[in-house]
This record gives structure tokens, sequence and C-alpha cells, in this order.
């Protein structure tokens, strides 16, 4: 028994203790906005245990306190893992009715833990006086259940932060559902299709708040947010939301007052509710856009990191920049990176960090531009410029990078490295890079195409004229044709019987003695021989034509050399009158020499 | 007679004279970077009744270079159906002209960009033989044929005339590579009038993608969908819809303003 009343000591003095070190809070909840003659609840609420009797309530000027202060006290105790937590909270609660409108300060409570004294802020209520009196619900009229729910009590409403922005600037559209009445269950929602804005959904907090609309005091429940940004400039449509509810109607039934429940009847209402169109302004981007313009609205800053400014040649490096702030970063393109035509450039790398916030998009992206260098020499790198068109001050920025120049050193390899404009591998597909059309042709306008001509008749009479005077020429020519033919034939047949006879004649001759004669002879059947046999006139005829007629005859050389010593003889002996050679040897020779020639020449 | 004819010739010589200052008028625009102007001078010159390779050259680089002239975020390349109005131009200038190189240089550039696949020729014999034909115009060959055949006949009259053999004789080898070049010429010719005249194919010309339907009917199933700028062969036409047959054998019906034949 003892031991036990020990351990509640040491477990008491561990809980108290364990309050001490934590922080006390003492705060009050009250809505901040309430109607005339409409009762509502304070609430007092701290999270240790106070001192018995310590609290004081402040004085509430301009209500009427209907009950409390009532005490509601909760305390757990909790064992995780061995980890021991506890929780406390002591609430004093007050119901009060305002007596009369306007705004009304609750002053602070104070309490005490532990000796030390905690007070709450002081808290404004603002009481209006509603016009058209209460609700439908709550009057215990006699009327049906569907007319207990007056149109003004449930309110659908779309609103937007901005209703003229710049395109591509971001707005805020949220729906909000206001409700004098319960509501039971939201049963559709078609939110209206935002054409021509990017359209984004946020994330909100959706605790019910209590807001004045129309002199009156609704509760408030946030449906839905969205952040808008325009894409196109106009007065653009957002077309109305429809939802619809089921309504909670509670009846005070008399007639069926039971003794245990009540009389009361729960009646479920259905209501379609609508908002009304709402027109957007969408403003064009002024005039006088930067070059580097490409659709950035926001505020932005950039920022960059350069590669080192000496690089072996085909040695990778890359350009990282990087624009952070709040905008459109969605819808960003990356700045154009102009650099030289020998470094070889791959695709660019985009990293977005960007943050969907109720004031819009904001972050980071990162662009990482990889390269290349392949030839050696000192490069210039233009610096990057980006530009963005700021809707708070409706003026165009550009921001850019410092440029800089890289010097390239020779690695060694540069001729051999392919160039820009070659092939580059990336990701597994080959791509030609810097490819563009060629450049047009400045020259004279043309003449005209001319018209096919082949099969026309203009053709048709080229090749018949063409024909025509072939026929012509043949048959003009057709008799020295045939003759031609003939005397080519035959004087290559009687060419060796020519020969024969005139050699015969120059035998007579030997056998007659003239000398003269017979070397005359000889020389003609020699000439008249090579002439008739290859068809070349005699006047053509030398001894060195002879070679070449009987070399290209494929007779030998030696040969060819003995018929041209037989005509030299002949010449010699003509004209030397003691001569001393055989003509019966001269004549034996050549009738060899021309069989020998024959030989070749008829194979 | 003479009268009458005369305020045809003079409208005649003035819109040649008109023709040349829009020529001019393109080319100044193309150079100073204006492409929708570039565009509408030479287009205005086609109106015009010129029709020229180089005229159909230069518009389909006006046209390329205006679509791809677009605003970064603003507008995409080719928003405006640029991209098939140069590929069917370029066509045009090489129907005109087969040995424009330029403009076969520039067409497989710009059916890069098209989701279009290349024609390809079946056989070696084939690619030799197209390679051949867009050597030179139809009319090109035509006159490589006729002179050809005056070159025959004339060496056949030498074959037959000449005294001497080594004349004969090449008269004789020379006539006969001239027969061959005559036949060869001759049906290059026919060939490519045939490609000229009998030319089925059109050039899909849209702003973006366009479906082609499984039937004449915009409710029945789309089949694919073809970017600008690929060609196609007309099938049939039946007024709002044109019966088309892609290059890999498919075959779909398409809207007919969507096509515009080469």
């Amino acid at each position: 028994m003892k031991v036990l009343f020990r351990f509640m000591l040491v477990l008491v003095a561990l809980t108290s203790s364990w309050v001490a070190w934590g922080q006390v809070s003492f705060t009050v909840d009250a809505p901040a906005l309430t109607a005339l003659g409409q009762p509502f609840r304070v609430e007092f609420t701290v999270d240790a245990e106070p001192e018995r009797n310590s609290f004081k309530a402040p004085e509430f000027e301009g209500f009427e306190v209907l009950a409390g202060p009532s005490v509601s006290t909760g305390h757990s105790i909790q064992f995780i893992n061995g980890r021991q937590s506890s929780t406390y909270n002591c609430t004093y609660t007050f119901v009060l009715l305002p007596s009369e409108s306007g705004t009304f300060t609750i002053g602070s409570a104070s309490i005490k833990v532990d000796g030390k004294s905690y007070r709450t802020k002081s808290m404004p209520i603002e009481v209006i006086a509603e016009n058209g009196g209460g609700s439908g619900a709550q009057q215990p009229t006699e009327q049906s259940p569907e007319n207990r729910i007056n149109k003004e009590d449930i309110v659908l409403k779309l609103l937007v932060s901005d209703k003229e922005v710049y395109k591509g600037e971001s707005i805020r559209a949220w729906l909000m559902l206001y409700t004098r009445v319960n509501i039971d269950n939201i049963e559709s929602l078609d939110m209206p299709s935002f054409d021509g804005f990017w359209s984004q959904e946020l994330t909100f907090d959706n605790t019910p708040s209590r807001e004045q609309l129309n002199g009156r005091v609704y509760e408030a429940y946030k449906i839905k947010e969205l952040l808008l940004s325009p894409q196109q400039s106009g007065r653009i449509t957002i077309p109305e939301a429809t939802m619809s509810v089921l309504a909670q109607v509670v009846v005070e039934d008399k007639r069926h007052f039971d003794p245990i429940f009540g009389g009361r009847q729960i009646y479920h209402v259905a209501r379609e509710l609508r908002t009304p169109p709402i027109v957007i302004d969408v403003k064009d981007f002024p005039a006088g856009a930067p070059a580097s313009f490409n659709g950035a609205v926001g505020s932005f800053t950039l920022q960059s990191r350069m590669p080192s400014s000496e690089l072996e040649s085909n040695s990778a490096d890359q350009i990282e920049i990087t624009i952070s702030g709040s905008g459109n970063l969605k819808f960003i393109t990356a700045p154009r990176l102009v650099l030289p035509d020998s470094f070889e450039k791959y695709d660019t790398k985009v990293v977005d960090n960007v943050k969907l916030a109720a004031s819009g998009t904001s972050g980071s992206i990162t662009y990482t531009y990889p390269f290349v260098a392949r030839s050696a020499g000192t490069f210039r790198i233009e610096p990057v410029m980006f530009s963005y068109f700021d809707p708070a001050t409706g003026k165009y920025h550009t921001l850019s990078t410092e440029p800089m120049t890289i010097t390239v050193t020779d690695d060694g390899t540069a001729a051999a490295a392919p160039m820009a404009g070659g092939y580059a591998g990336y990701g597994g597909t080959m791509r030609q890079l810097d490819r563009d059309i060629r450049y047009i042709h400045t020259d004279k306008l043309p003449r005209r195409a001319a018209a096919m001509m082949v099969l026309t008749p203009i053709y048709w009479l080229v090749v018949v004229a063409i024909v025509a005077l072939f026929v012509v020429a043949y048959v003009l020519l057709r008799k020295r044709i045939r003759d031609n033919r003939n005397v080519v034939a035959r004087r290559m047949k009687r060419a060796d019987k020519v020969a024969v006879q005139r050699l015969r004649m120059a035998r007579r001759s030997m056998e007659e003695g003239k000398r003269h004669t017979f070397y005359e002879e000889m020389l003609r059947a020699m000439w008249g021989y090579i002439s008739d046999k290859f068809n070349i006139p005699v006047s053509n005829l030398t001894k060195e034509t002879i070679r070449e007629v009987l070399y290209r005859r494929g007779v030998s050389a030696e040969v060819a050399e003995q018929f041209c010593e037989i005509i030299s003889r002949s010449e010699e002996a003509q004209y030397a009158p003691s001569a001393e050679g055989d003509m019966g040897e001269v004549y034996a020779f050549a009738a060899e020499v021309i069989s020998k020639i024959e030989d070749v020449v008829k194979r | 007679m003479v009268v009458a004819l005369l305020p045809i010739a003079g409208s005649a010589a003035d819109g040649r004279t008109t023709a040349e200052a829009c020529w001019k008028e393109g080319i100044a625009a193309y150079e100073e970077g204006d492409y929708a102007r570039a565009v509408e001078s030479f287009e205005r010159v086609v109106e015009l009744g010129e029709s020229s390779a180089d005229l159909y050259y230069n518009l389909a680089g006006a046209y390329f270079k205006l679509g791809q002239q677009y605003t970064l975020g603003v507008s995409r390349p080719f928003a405006g159906g640029e991209l098939g109005r140069a590929v069917l131009n370029y066509h045009r200038a090489l129907r005109l002209n087969p040995a424009l190189e330029d403009a076969r240089y520039n067409l497989d550039i710009a059916v890069d960009h098209t989701n279009d696949t290349e024609a390809v020729p079946d056989s070696f014999i084939a690619t030799v033989w197209l390679a051949l034909r867009d050597m030179m115009t139809s009319n090109g060959w035509t006159i490589v044929s006729l002179v050809a055949l005056a070159l025959t006949l004339v060496l056949a009259l030498l074959y037959l005339l000449a005294e001497r053999m080594v004349l004969r004789k090449v008269g004789f080898f020379v006539a006969l590579t001239m027969a061959i070049i005559f036949i060869c010429a001759t049906a290059l010719a026919l060939s490519g009038r045939r490609a000229v005249v009998e030319d089925e194919r059109a050039v899909v010309v849209c702003n973006d993608t366009t479906p082609v339907h499984a039937s004449p009917d915009s409710a029945s199933k789309i089949i694919r969908r073809p970017s600008q700028g690929v060609t196609v062969t007309l099938l049939r036409d039946r007024g709002d819809w044109s019966e088309v047959l892609f290059l890999d054998g498919e075959k779909g019906w398409i809207r007919t303003s969507h096509v515009e034949k080469i």
C-alpha cells in the first residue's frame, strides 16, 4: 500500500514537472463576425492544469452572457514505445448574445498555472444587424421544407484575385460556398472550363470561416483554389460553375412530438447553385520587346556557371544557367546560347524546381548546355540573354551573363576530330547538326519552263527529217558506196595477182637483158603490191610508211626490212650503169619476201 | 488581224514586266528576312502565269523560312502550314527541273521536319535509272536522243563511204554507240515525261496534323494522322474527300482541301 502511494506521488510529481517544462498556451476562440440576435460561443482554452479559481473572465461589453462559464477538462497520458506524453486541457465556455451592432472587443482573460500568470489576447468581434431577418430555417413557420431555404441562404461564388492581367501573368481563382444552413453533402461540382488559361489546382486550408456577405453572416467554405495563367490576350470569359448540394432543414414538429426524441424532423433539400460568368481582361505585352524575349512574365534573376576558361580540344564542358524567381516559369524556354562553330553542341538539359503557391509559380529552372570543343584556338562566348516582362512595373527587363573567352589548347588529335556540322550521336539517335536549306536563287526571273517536247508533232517532224536526210544522202551516194566497196574488195584480192604479173614482166626484161626496165618493173611491182594490198595511194607511200603498215599488219620487222632493201637495191641498180647486182638474185629474193608477207597478212 | 493581236501581246508583255518586278521584290524581301512578303511576292509571280524551277524553289524557301520564324513560347514552328507548302513547291521545282540539286537538298531537309518516310527505289537498277533520268529534264534527254540519232546516221554514212579501213571501223563502232545512246535517251525522255504527266502525287497541306479516315465520312475511324508535308498519291477525288495512298501502302480518305496536287 505504501509502495503504491509512493509510486503515485512520483507519477504526480512527474506529471506536474512535465507540464511545467512545456510551453503553456492560453487561447481564446470566438467567431470574428456575428449577427445581431444570434447567440455564439466564446471558449478560453489552457493546455495545462490551472490553479484553482485562478481564471478571471474579461468584461463582455456589448454582449449579454447567456451561459457560462462552464468548465470542461480533459487529461490523457500516452505511452508510446516506452515514452510517456501527457496532454491536459481545460476549457471555459461562455455563450454570448450580441445586444447591439458594432465592433466590440473581448478583453483578455487571465489564468495562473504553477504560480505564473497567463493572459489571452484581446479579440475584436464585429456584430452586424442583418437585413431581412434571420434565415428561413430558423423561423418556425408552417412552410414546406423546400421553402424554408431562401435563395440567399446558400450562395456559390467564384472569386478572382485580379480581373485585369497581362498575358502570362497568373491570377488566383477560388470557389467559395457561403451558407446559412447546414450542408449535408455536395452532390456534384462542375468547374468551368478555363479556356484560354493554363490552370493548376492549388492546395489550400479548408477550415471554414465566418464571413459577411450582403449584410449577412455566412459560414464560408473554400471548395477549390486554382492558379490561372492566361495564354492569349483579349477579353476571356470564364463560364459559370455549377454545384448541386443537399441542405439540411430541421423542423420542430409540434404535432408529432415525441417525448424522448422531441419533434424534430430533418429534411434534405437539393439545391442547384451557379456562379455568374467572369470576364477577365487580358492585356497583350506592350511594344518594344527585346529580341531575347520569349514570353517570360514575372520577376526573375539569372545566375550562371561558366566553364573553365582553358580547355583541351575534344574535351567536354558545360555552361549552366539558372533562372529563378516567380512568374510563368513553366513556360520559359531555354535562352539561346550561341557557341563558336567548332564547338559541338548537345541537347540542353533542363532541371526545374518549381513550386506552386497562391502567389504564382516560383522557384528556379536550371539549363545545362553541354558542349565539346573540337578545335584549338581562342573563342569568345557571347553572353546569354534572357528577357522577361514585369507586370508590376509594365516594363521589360533583360538579364545577361558576362561574355567570356575560352582558350582551347590542342590535344594533338584535332585533325581527326569531326567538325560541327557532322553527325553527333546523342541519346542513341544520330542527328545531323546545323543543317539548313540553301539560299534562294537571285538571278533574273527565268524563262517559263518549256513544254514537253518528246512525242509532240515537232519531235516527230525532227526525227523524220533526220531519217529523211540520211535516206537522201544514202540514195545520192549509193553508187559511190557500191563502187567503193567493189574497188576495195577487188584491189585487195588482186594485189597478189598484180604483183605476180609485174614480177613476171620484170623477169621477161631480165631474160632480155634490159637492166633498166627490169628494175623499173621491180619497183612498180613492189610499190603497187603494198598500195593495192593495204589500200594506200602510191603517192602516199614511202619506205617509212611501208615499214609502219607492215609492222601494223603483224609482219616481222626483219621481213619488212628485207622488203625495203629490195626497193633500195632496185633504185640503186636502176641508175648505176655498171651494176654488179645479179638480177636473178633480186628477183628470187623479192618473190620470197612477198610470199612471206602474204603468209602473214592472209592469216 | 494584226490590230486584234496587239493588245494581247501588249498585256502579255506587261504581265512579264510585272512578274519581273514581283520577282525582284520577293528576292529583296527574302534578303531582308521579311519572309511573309517574299512568299506573297513569289506567289504573285506564280499567279501571273510564270512557272520555272527557280521560281518554285524560291517560293518554297520563303515558306520554309517563314515557318521557322515563329516566336518562341507564343507559336510553334510551321504553325501556318508553311512546311507543307515548302515541300509542295520543292516538288514542283523538281518536276520542272529534276536536275536542280539545291531543290533536292532542301526538300530532303524539309522532309526531315515532317513525320514522312522517304521513297526508296526497289532495286539498284531502278536507283541508277532514276538517277540518270533526274540528271536532265525530259526535254534535255529529247535533245540528246535527237543528236544521237543524227550522229548515228552520219557515222553510218562514214562507215559506208570511207575508203580507209580505220575510218570505216571508227564509223561503225561510233555509230553503234550512238544508236545505243539514242535508244536510252529516248527511253529516259519518255520516262521523264511519264513522271510529269502521270504524276498523281499530292502533298498534305494543313496547319498541323490532319486525320485520315477509313471511309469518306468524318465519323469513321481515324487510321492515321499525317503531318503537313507528307507526300501521298491521289487515287480518287470525290468532292470533299479524296482517297490517298501512302508510301507504305496504306490507303485512306482525307479532306480534299488538306491535300494539294504537285
